[in-house]
């Protein structure tokens, strides 16, 4: 079946009036899709509902898999245990070898976005110097934005990254570090622009509470990407349907949620900024 | 005011509203405390069930050092507006976690930040860790410290700062319901305690009253209406009415006394005079016929003795008026010698066209005499027949009672004035100068020399004499 007729068969079914909630029968194992706790991990509901748009889309069923680490859903997609993964740019590179480019998320019009540093709105500081000795959130150990490009940072403006903070801490999440600067727990963290930025729509009175004071250039989008061993047919079905899922009601729906425009195909050029970051602060894992 | 305010009027609704709000308030207030402590209790065991539950966890956090895992178990679903202060300490005594992380910061020493914390204190083998211990901080009154134990060592302590702060407003609720309450039942009772109050309170006002008017009116015209009921006030008025009888007795009684009196002494005088007239009057007279009969009298003489002996005479008939003698006659008193009187003031009815009602059911045998009774009721009727006017209507009963005669004359028309009453039956009275004036005080004068009574009243249009004579008649003085 090529990608357009498959579409067609898809759009006939909702059209008949199956729907996004068409359940997906049969024999087929369900597509594992492994997602990172960015900020859709406590959004049930709604992964239900994507689940269920990628079944009646894909004619199979699809599971969400959620762990509460970046490097567990790691593990798990580079041992096969996940067929697709949400993950960041910044494991990406590590693994590049072995996982395939899917899609990227398009975000304000392309597949970019930026690392944002923040601090509490009434803590005074604003720039990152100013939070040297200071309480600090990670995000993540393999988060891109929440990890490798504050590090990158200070790096690059001579400071050491495990010494400027008084203390640092992970909070395994995106908007758990948004959460720790508003509530006064860190005075500063690390936190995916992408992130705060639908916060900020989704819970302004959070943000609010958050000032930026650091605005990363522009990378590569957290992909997503296949296991090693999915098969080619399986890579292409899933790349077509992601991509044309804005081409359809109920997903542009679901991807009006994700404050997302879209997905789109991308080289895995786009995250060379993001792997020459990971080679300077880690020589020896690129050599 | 000072006035007003004793008054029962006042004091009894004052003291029944005063005693509800008592009541309400102290009621309001022993629930507000009782579930202040209630509260309080429950929030220490709940605080030290929360801290058993996620020491398990706590500990894990500690020994992974994360951060975050501790803070969103301490924080709980509230985002840290809980009731309690949580804080997660380390085995080197610094601050790990908080729900209040603004002020209780990561690092910090346990010592510095709370430096009024008490000590622990050494718990018993068998006891179980945890204990609440009270301190007086503005916003802390009580302290959870539960030790976190990893294996028989201690790796950190969960301390949990208890304030009263989230019951205070239910504590307040409660009074102020309380408060609302009583205010609700008494913008009902208080009007209702104020009528109660004054019913209670008009029977004595009422007594009060009565009392007040004794002495300034005569006990017998004192028409009051005393409280009844089986209640003390009941009784009061009760024995109030007694004593307002009896006192109107007593002043019935003396006033007969002195009227008795007085007519006794007019009497003795009367007699005296009498007797004293009567004397030389008697010589005069005899004198007068002596000489009538000793001589022969020219014509101007026997005109001139005439007519002192017809001056005499009348003298002598006006004196005599005075002395009744009311035992003179022998015969003694039948039925038909007071049919007699009915027979003879026929004439007087018939001038006068006024009914009499005749009642006499006499018929006993008495030592009365006949001839002054005869009198008495003949002056009486007559009386009572010319009182009754045009129109009036006259009743006489004659029966026995007991021994006694008793007579009873009624006439209607204008009621004696009370001013009369007083001098009734005293001779010529004042009040009545073209009377011949002597009529009453010859009843009043036979009715005493044969031991009875005559007496008057007058009510509403009927004026009423009633004699009474022992049927022994003579026992009088």
């Amino acid at each position: 079946m090529t990608p357009m007729s498959r579409r067609a068969f898809v759009t006939t079914l909702l059209a008949a009036g199956v729907g996004a909630t068409f359940p997906a029968r049969g024999t087929a194992p369900p597509l594992r899709f492994g997602i990172t706790p960015v900020m859709l991990d406590d959004r049930i509901g709604f992964l239900n509902a994507w689940a269920a748009w990628l079944s009646a889309q894909l004619g199979r069923p699809v599971r969400f898999v959620q762990r509460a680490r970046y490097r567990e859903i790691l593990d798990l997609l580079l041992r096969d245990q996940l067929d697709l993964a949400w993950i960041c740019g910044y494991p990406y590179v590590q693994h590049q070898d072995r996982l395939t480019l899917i899609a990227v998320p398009t975000f304000q019009g392309q597949p970019l976005y930026r690392a944002y540093v923040i601090a509490g709105a009434d803590t005074g500081i604003e720039t990152l110097e100013s939070l040297q000795d200071r309480l600090f959130a990670w995000s993540d150990p393999d988060s891109n934005s929440g990890y490798l490009y504050p590090r990158f940072y200070l790096s690059g403006a001579g400071r050491d990254p495990d010494r400027f903070f008084r203390r640092t801490f992970f909070t395994w999440g995106h908007p758990r570090s948004v959460m720790a600067v508003a509530e006064g727990l860190a005075d500063g963290a690390a936190v995916d622009g992408y992130v705060w930025e639908t916060l900020a729509r989704r819970d302004p009175a959070m943000t609010d509470k958050t000032r930026v004071i650091l605005r990363s250039p522009l990378f590569g989008f957290p992909p997503l990407v296949a296991a090693p061993n999915l098969p080619d047919a399986e890579r292409v079905r899933l790349r077509a349907v992601l991509v044309g899922q804005t081409r359809d009601p109920v997903g542009r729906a679901l991807l009006a949620e994700l404050n997302l425009d879209g997905f789109s195909v991308a080289e895995p050029a786009l995250f060379d900024d993001i792997a020459a970051m990971a080679r300077q602060l880690n020589p020896r894992d690129h050599s | 005011m000072n006035l007003a305010w004793s008054s029962y009027r006042v004091r009894l609704p004052l003291s029944l509203s005063v005693s509800a709000i008592t009541t309400a308030l102290c009621l309001a207030l022993a629930i507000g405390l009782q579930t202040l402590a209630n509260l309080r209790e429950d929030q220490g065991r709940n605080a030290l069930s929360l801290g058993h539950a996620m020491a398990a966890v706590q500990v894990q956090a500690l020994r992974n050092e994360d951060v975050w895992l501790a803070y969103s178990l301490l924080r709980g679903p509230e985002g840290g507006a809980g009731d309690a202060v949580w804080i997660l300490v380390d085995a080197a005594g610094r601050l790990f976690a908080s729900n209040r992380p603004r002020e209780y910061r990561l690092d910090q020493p346990l010592s510095e930040a709370l430096p009024w914390l008490p000590e622990p204190g050494a718990i018993g083998p068998e006891e179980t860790p945890g204990r609440i211990v009270p301190v007086d901080q503005a916003s802390v009154r009580r302290v959870l410290r539960l030790p976190l134990d990893s294996d028989g060592t201690q790796v950190g302590e969960l301390i949990a700062l208890l304030s009263d702060a989230p019951y205070l407003p239910r504590f307040e609720e409660i009074v102020v319901g309380g408060i609302l309450v009583t205010a609700g039942v008494l913008t009902i009772w208080l009007p209702l305690g104020w009528l109660w109050g004054r019913r209670m309170v008009a029977p004595l006002v009422q007594l009060t009253g009565c009392m007040s008017r004794i002495g300034k009116e005569e006990a017998r015209q004192l028409h009051c209406t005393v409280p009844g009921g089986d209640s003390e006030i009941g009784q009061l008025g009760r024995q109030f009415s007694a004593m307002l009888a009896a006192l109107a007795e007593q002043e019935a009684l003396e006033r007969q006394m002195i009227q008795a009196e007085r007519l006794a002494a007019v009497g003795r005088v009367a007699a005296g005079v009498a007797h004293e007239v009567n004397n030389p009057l008697g010589g005069m007279r005899m004198a007068i016929d002596t000489y009538r009969l000793a001589q022969p009298l020219d014509a101007r003489t026997a005109r001139l003795l005439d007519l002192l002996d017809r001056a005499l005479q009348q003298i002598q008939g006006a004196v005599s008026a005075l002395l009744v003698e009311a035992r003179a006659d022998t015969r003694t008193l039948t039925h038909q010698d007071l049919e007699d009187v009915r027979t003879l003031a026929q004439p007087r009815l018939a001038r006068s066209s006024v009914p009499l009602t005749w009642h006499n059911v006499f018929d006993a045998p008495t030592s009365l005499p006949a001839a002054p009774v005869r009198q008495l009721l003949l002056n009486l009727l007559l009386n009572a027949i010319q009182a009754a006017c045009e129109g009036g209507a006259v009743a006489v009963t004659c029966a026995t009672e007991e021994n006694v005669l008793r007579i009873q004359i009624e006439n209607s028309g204008q009621p004696i004035p009370p001013e009369q009453l007083a001098h009734l039956f005293e001779p010529y009275p004042a009040s009545r100068p073209h009377a011949q004036g002597l009529g009453l005080w010859v009843c009043y004068q036979i009715a005493s020399q044969l031991g009875g009574a005559i007496g008057v009243e007058t009510e509403e249009g009927i004026t009423r004499f009633q004699v009474t004579l022992p049927l022994a008649g003579g026992g009088a003085r």
